[in-house]
C-alpha cells in the first residue's frame, strides 16, 4: 500500500480544479467513440484514473480537513461523471447504428428448463382449489398402525381389507425369511383395484392365494389410503377442520395399464356444524368446475366404504361422458367416536380421488406406467 | 353377481330398456359392469358391494328393482311333497363346533335319477355363466344364485353311518375335494364329516367321495350358517375360493336358510324324481338378530340436506322390507336379509341412494376461512421452483426398493431397512432409505433408451427404523423428508462436484438457511465416492451440527454398477430438518452507504489445507467489517512456493455501517487477517 505525504488542503482542492477544467475540455472535444473512450480511461478509469489517483490522496490529508477535501473530491467526481454522460449522449444521437446487424431469427442461446412431474403439477392443481375453498393441505406418515390405517376408520380386525395379502406389511426380523419367497400375486383381477378408497372387494375374493403369517398383533403396513392423515390431525385438533391430505398410498397390485401398487390419493375432510350432503356436492361441483373448467355438472352412485355413511361414488361430466372420479361421504359417526369427537353435534364430509386417474385422463396417458418410468422424453412434455 | 333378466322377471316385471334397467340400478347402487346377449336372454353384470350380501341372488336384486320402480315383488314359497319316512331317523347331524357353524340342516331325497337339468334351467346357468353338471348339483347353484344361500348335496350313500358331524378341522387333516385334489386342512377350518372322515369343507367345497354321481339314488341336501371367518380362512389359505365361500363370507339372510332347502327339495323332485322324507333334521339355532333402529324423518334432511317428506320415507322404508316396530314409526325392525343396517344413518343411507341423490342440492354457500401453506409445503414448492428453473426434471420413483439398490443407501442410517410384504413388485421389499440409489436407476434407464442428458430430482420420504423408546405419535417409524438429485458431468471434467455443491448451495439459500449457517465436512456415504463428498452441516444456535445433506461423486464402481458412462454427481437434503427455514423472520438490513475498501492478499499454504480453515481464520480474525472474502486464483508452482504448497490469492471486501474506512483502518484489519493466517493455518504472505 502506498504511503503519501500529507497533503495540504489548498493544493488537493486545486488539483481537482484542474482536473474538471481538463476534463471539460476533453470530453466536449471528443467527436468519436475513440476519444471517448481514452478520455474516460484518463479521468474515470478504474485502475490509473486521475480521479482514482486524486481519491488516494485523501489518506493523507490531516483528519481535521478530511470532511472539507471528501466533500471536495465527491463534487469534482461528480461533476466529472456528468460530463461523460453528456459527452456520451451526445456521441450516441450522432451515430445511430453502430452496431452490426445480425440474424435475429436465429435461435436464442438455448437455456435448459425442468419440469415438474404431472402428479405433482395435478396434487398441485387440487391444493390451490382447494386452498381457495378454505381447505389446508396437511400430510402425515406412510408407514402405519393398525389404529391410524383401519380401526379408527372404522374397519375391524376381520374385516376382509385388513388381509395380509391385500396390503404391504412390515415383516418383523423372524418374518424376514418368509418374506423372501412370497412374490407378488401373478393375476389379482379384480373390479376395487386402485380405487381411491378402500371400496367394493368382488372378484378378489374369487381369487384366492397362498396365505402369509406377519405374527405380530399390531403390524405396521404401508397406508392404503390418506384417510389415515384425517385421523391423526382429528386426534390432534378441535373441529372446525377443513383438510386436504395428499400422498403415496400402497396397495398390492400387479402393474398394468391401469393399476400400479403405488399411487397416490388427495383426500379432504371438512368438519363443522351442520355440515350435510349437499354441501359436499356443492364443494365437489366448484372444485369440478374449477378443475375442468367450465360449469361441471357432479353426479352421485351410491357406494359402500366402512368410514362414510352415506357413500357414494363421485362422477364427473368429463368430456360430454361421466367420469368416476373418487368415493365421498358423510364422516360415519364410528370415526368421529374413535377420534373422541361427539357425533351428534359434529357433521362433516370427506373425498377422496385418485391423482394417478386423474392426471392420466388430463394429459392424454394410457398407461399409468409411464408416470413411474421417469424417461426425461416424457417428463419433458409436462 | 350375473343376472340373468328372464330369471329376473319371475319375481318382478318391468317394461324398460336393459340400459334403463341397469342405469337405475347403478344409480340406487349396484353398479353396471356390463350387459351381454346371451341366446335369448340378457346378462347383465353387476358389482355388490360387500355390505350387499343381499343382492348375491336374483330375488335380492329383484327385490331392488321392485321398490325403484314401484311394482310387486313375487317370491315363490316352496312347499315340497313329503311323503317318506322322517328324515330324523335316517339321517343324524350334529355339531361339534356351533362357533364355526351355528345351524345346519339336512333334508333327504331317496331314489332320484341322476341326469340332464331341463333346458330352460341349462340356459339360465349359461347365462349367468354357470357350467350344467347334472339335475341334481344345477338345483343347488341355481338355488344358490336365486336366493342367495349355498347349499351342498351329498351322496346319502357315501356317508359312512349316515351321520353329518360339524365340527374344527383337525391339525394336517386330509381332505379330497370335489377337484380330486388332496387338502392338508387346520384347526381354523371347518369341515363336514362323516362317521369316518371329512366328507366337506364347510362353506366352500364338498368332497370327491360322496359328491353326487350317476349312480346316486339318495341324496342330502345342506343348507346351513356358517361363520364369515372360518370360511375365508379356508378359501383363502387353500386357495379354495368359490361362490359359495363368496356369500358365506358376507352372511347370507339367514330366513333363506329353511327356504333354500325346501325350494332345491322341490326342484329336485321335479326333475331327478325320488320321494321327499318327512321334515328336516337340524343341529344348532339359527342365528338371526335383526336390529331394531331409532329413526326421526328429520334426521334425513339434516344429512342430505334436501327435504323428504316423512310419508316417502317411510314408504322407502317398508317397500325395502323394514317394518315400524312402534306405533310412532320412531323405531324400525330391519330385515332378515339386511344386518347392514343397524343405526339411523343407515336408514338415511336407504332413504337416499332410492329416492336418488340428484335431489342432493349443489348450489349451497361455504363460509371463507383463512387457509396457509405449511412451512413443509413451502419448502417442497420452492425446492421444486429452484430446481426445475435450473434445468431439473422431477422423477418419481418407487418407494420399495429391491436388496440390491438397498445396500447402496448410505448416510442416514446404519440400521437395515424396514422390510414389507408382498413385495411392491417383483424382488422389491425394502422400504428404501435413501432416494439417491433410484434415482440413479432412473438415470441409468434413461441412458439405456439415448437421453443422456437427464438430470432428475425427486422429493419423497425415506424410512427410517426408530429406536424401541422413541416418540412414535407422529408415526411408529422415521420418515425423512429428502430432495435428492443426480446431475452429469462432462467426460474428463472435475467440475461436476462444484456444479452439484453449487445447485445444494443455491437450494439452501432458496430455503432461506444463511451461508454461515452451513458447513462442508469430507465423508463418506453410500453411492458417493471417497474423496469427493461432503456432508453438508447446519448448526443452529443452542444446537450442535446436524447432517442435513450429502454432496458428492458417484463412486466409479457404482457408474459401472449402473453402466453410467460419465461422471454423475448427487445431492441429497432432508428437507424436513431444512424447512424450517423457509418460515424464519426475514428483516431488512439496510445496505451500507459508505464506499467498500478492496484488498488482496496472497497467502502460501500447505497443499492438504481446506479453505474452510482459511476462511474461518480470516473471517475470525475481521469481524464484522469483513464484507466478503473469495478466492480470486489458486496457483502451484513446486519451484518458486516449494513442494506441496498452493498460493491463494484472496479478495477481501471491507466496508463499515458508519462511516469510510481509511486506510489505515483497514491496513489493521487486513494484517490482524494476516496473523490470523499465519498463526492458524501456517500461511505465509507472498509479496
Amino acid at each position: 500500500m502506498t504511503v503519501v505525504a500529507a497533503t495540504p488542503l489548498d493544493a488537493f482542492r486545486a488539483s481537482l480544479e484542474e482536473l474538471h477544467r481538463d476534463a471539460a475540455a476533453a470530453l466536449t472535444a471528443a467527436t468519436d467513440a475513440a476519444a471517448l473512450e481514452a478520455a474516460r480511461i484518463e479521468f474515470a478509469g478504474a485502475k490509473s484514473g486521475r480521479l482514482k489517483a486524486a481519491q488516494k490522496l485523501l489518506g493523507g490529508i490531516a483528519v481535521a480537513d478530511k470532511p472539507a477535501a471528501g466533500k471536495v473530491f465527491n463534487e469534482a467526481k461528480a461533476a466529472v461523471v456528468a460530463l461523460l454522460e453528456s459527452a456520451q449522449a451526445r456521441l450516441a444521437g450522432a451515430t445511430p447504428a453502430a452496431l452490426a446487424a445480425v440474424d435475429v431469427t436465429l435461435r436464442g442461446d438455448p437455456v435448459r428448463l425442468g419440469h415438474e412431474h404431472p402428479i405433482t403439477r395435478t396434487i398441485r392443481r387440487v391444493q390451490e382449489i382447494m386452498g381457495r375453498l378454505g381447505f389446508e393441505s396437511v400430510d402425515g406418515p406412510e408407514v402405519e398402525d393398525q389404529w391410524h390405517n383401519f380401526q379408527a376408520l372404522a374397519i375391524p380386525s376381520e374385516h376382509p381389507a385388513r388381509d395380509p395379502l391385500d396390503n404391504f406389511y412390515l415383516a418383523t426380523a423372524n418374518a424376514l425369511t418368509d418374506v423372501r419367497a412370497n412374490q407378488p400375486p401373478e393375476d389379482a383381477a379384480t373390479a376395487d383395484r386402485g380405487k381411491p378408497w378402500l371400496s367394493r372387494e368382488s372378484a378378489k375374493w374369487q381369487k384366492a392365494m397362498e396365505g402369509f403369517g406377519h405374527g405380530q398383533s399390531d403390524p405396521l403396513l404401508l397406508r392404503s389410503q390418506t384417510s389415515t392423515v384425517q385421523i391423526r390431525v382429528m386426534e390432534n385438533r378441535e373441529p372446525p377442520l377443513r383438510i386436504v391430505s395428499l400422498g403415496r398410498v400402497y396397495r398390492p397390485d400387479t402393474a398394468d395399464a391401469t393399476h400400479y401398487p403405488m399411487f397416490h390419493q388427495v383426500e379432504g375432510l371438512l368438519v363443522e356444524p351442520g355440515i350435510t350432503m349437499a354441501h359436499l356436492k356443492s364443494v365437489l361441483r366448484l372444485f369440478a368446475s374449477s378443475f375442468l373448467g367450465g360449469d361441471v355438472k357432479v353426479r352421485f352412485r351410491p357406494s359402500f366404504f366402512p368410514f362414510t355413511e352415506p357413500s357414494v361414488e363421485v362422477d364427473m361430466e368429463w368430456g360430454g361422458r361421466w367420469v368416476e372420479m373418487g368415493g365421498a361421504g358423510m364422516v360415519d359417526p364410528a370415526v368421529f367416536e374413535a377420534v373422541g369427537y361427539d357425533p351428534d353435534t359434529v357433521s362433516g364430509f370427506a373425498f377422496g380421488l385418485g391423482v394417478e386417474r386423474i392426471a392420466a385422463r388430463r394429459y392424454g396417458v394410457d398407461d399409468i406406467r409411464d408416470f413411474y418410468r421417469n424417461d426425461v422424453r416424457f417428463l419433458r412434455q409436462f | 353377481m350375473i343376472i340373468s333378466t328372464s330369471w329376473l322377471a319371475d319375481y318382478v316385471q318391468v317394461h324398460t330398456t336393459d340400459a334403463d334397467l341397469a342405469e337405475r340400478l347403478a344409480l340406487s347402487g349396484l353398479n353396471h359392469e356390463s350387459t351381454v346377449t346371451v341366446g335369448d336372454d340378457t346378462a347383465i353384470e353387476i358389482e355388490v358391494t360387500s355390505n350387499r350380501p343381499d343382492c348375491l341372488g336374483h330375488v335380492g336384486v329383484a327385490r331392488e328393482v321392485a321398490v325403484l320402480f314401484k311394482k310387486p315383488l313375487a317370491v315363490p314359497d316352496p312347499r315340497p311333497l313329503e311323503a317318506g319316512d322322517k328324515a330324523s331317523a335316517s339321517v343324524a347331524v350334529s355339531i361339534e363346533s356351533p362357533e364355526l357353524c351355528p345351524f345346519y340342516s339336512a333334508r333327504v331325497i331317496r331314489g332320484v335319477t341322476i341326469g340332464p337339468s331341463p333346458a330352460w334351467l341349462v340356459a339360465r346357468l349359461a347365462t349367468v355363466g354357470v357350467a350344467s353338471v347334472n339335475n341334481v348339483v344345477d338345483v343347488t347353484n341355481y338355488v344358490m344364485l336365486e336366493c342367495g344361500q349355498p347349499l351342498h348335496a351329498f351322496d346319502v350313500g357315501k356317508l359312512a353311518g349316515a351321520t353329518i358331524i360339524v365340527r374344527r378341522a383337525r391339525p394336517e387333516e386330509a381332505f379330497l375335494a370335489i377337484n380330486h385334489k388332496t387338502y392338508t386342512l387346520d384347526e381354523r377350518m371347518c369341515v363336514i364329516a362323516d362317521a369316518e372322515r371329512p366328507v366337506a369343507l364347510a362353506g366352500v367345497m364338498g368332497g370327491a367321495d360322496s359328491e353326487i354321481s350317476a349312480n346316486t339314488t339318495d341324496v342330502l341336501i345342506e343348507s346351513a350358517q356358517f361363520a364369515p371367518l372360518a370360511v375365508r380362512a379356508a378359501a383363502r389359505s387353500l386357495a379354495l375360493a368359490s361362490a359359495s365361500s363368496y356369500r358365506f363370507e358376507r352372511g347370507p339372510d339367514p330366513a333363506m336358510v329353511d327356504w333354500a332347502s325346501r325350494r332345491a327339495a322341490m326342484l329336485i323332485l321335479e326333475f331327478a324324481g325320488g320321494v321327499l322324507e318327512k321334515g328336516d333334521v337340524t343341529a344348532g339355532t339359527l342365528a338371526v338378530s335383526p336390529a331394531v333402529i331409532p329413526f326421526t324423518p328429520e334426521r334425513v334432511a339434516e344429512v342430505l340436506g334436501c327435504e323428504i317428506p316423512a310419508s316417502r320415507q317411510h314408504e322407502i322404508l317398508r317397500n325395502l322390507g323394514f317394518h315400524p316396530a312402534n306405533d310412532h314409526a320412531t323405531r324400525w325392525q330391519a330385515p332378515t336379509w339386511r344386518r347392514d343396517c343397524s343405526r339411523e344413518i343407515d336408514l338415511v343411507e336407504e332413504i337416499a341412494r332410492v329416492e336418488g341423490y340428484h335431489h342432493v342440492p349443489e348450489d349451497m354457500t361455504i363460509a371463507a376461512r383463512p387457509v396457509e401453506l405449511s412451512a413443509r409445503e413451502q419448502a417442497v414448492r420452492a425446492v421444486g421452483d429452484v430446481l426445475t428453473g435450473l434445468g431439473f426434471c422431477e422423477a418419481m420413483t418407487r418407494s420399495v426398493v429391491d436388496e440390491s439398490l438397498a445396500s447402496l443407501a448410505g448416510g442416514w442410517t446404519s440400521a437395515p431397512p424396514l422390510v414389507i410384504s408382498p413385495p411392491l413388485v417383483r424382488g422389491a421389499d425394502r422400504l428404501r432409505q435413501s432416494l439417491l440409489p433410484s434415482l440413479l436407476e432412473a438415470r441409468a434407464g434413461n441412458v439405456a433408451v439415448g437421453n443422456t442428458d437427464a438430470d432428475l430430482f425427486e422429493v419423497a420420504r425415506g424410512y427410517l427404523p426408530k429406536p424401541a423408546d422413541a416418540d412414535t405419535s407422529q408415526g411408529p417409524v422415521e420418515e425423512p423428508l429428502f430432495v435428492a438429485l443426480v446431475m452429469g458431468g462432462d467426460s474428463g471434467s472435475g467440475s461436476v462436484f462444484f456444479r452439484a455443491k453449487g445447485i445444494a448451495a443455491a437450494v439452501l439459500a432458496r430455503l432461506g438457511v444463511a451461508d454461515s449457517e452451513i458447513a462442508y465436512e469430507p465423508t463418506e456415504a453410500g453411492v458417493l465416492a471417497k474423496g469427493r463428498t461432503a456432508e453438508i452441516l447446519l448448526s443452529r444456535p443452542g444446537q450442535g451440527p446436524a447432517r442435513v445433506g450429502l454432496v458428492g461423486e458417484i463412486a466409479p464402481a457404482v457408474l459401472e454398477k449402473f453402466s453410467l458412462p460419465c461422471p454423475v454427481a448427487a445431492v441429497e437434503l432432508r428437507l424436513d430438518r431444512l424447512e424450517w427455514a423457509i418460515d424464519r423472520e426475514r428483516k431488512l438490513v439496510r445496505h451500507g452507504d459508505f464506499p467498500a475498501v478492496a484488498r488482496d492478499i496472497n497467502l502460501v499454504i500447505d497443499e492438504g489445507l481446506p479453505w474452510a480453515k482459511v476462511e474461518a481464520a480470516i473471517r475470525g480474525a475481521a469481524g464484522d467489517l469483513l464484507e466478503r472474502c473469495t478466492i480470486a486464483d489458486i496457483w502451484r508452482d513446486a519451484d518458486r512456493l516449494g513442494a506441496n504448497k498452493k498460493s491463494l490469492v484472496v479478495s477481501l471486501s471491507l466496508r463499515s455501517p458508519t462511516g469510510t474506512l481509511t486506510g489505515d483502518e483497514a491496513g489493521a484489519i487486513v494484517a490482524r487477517i494476516i496473523t490470523a493466517c499465519t498463526d492458524q493455518c501456517g500461511a505465509s504472505l507472498r509479496a
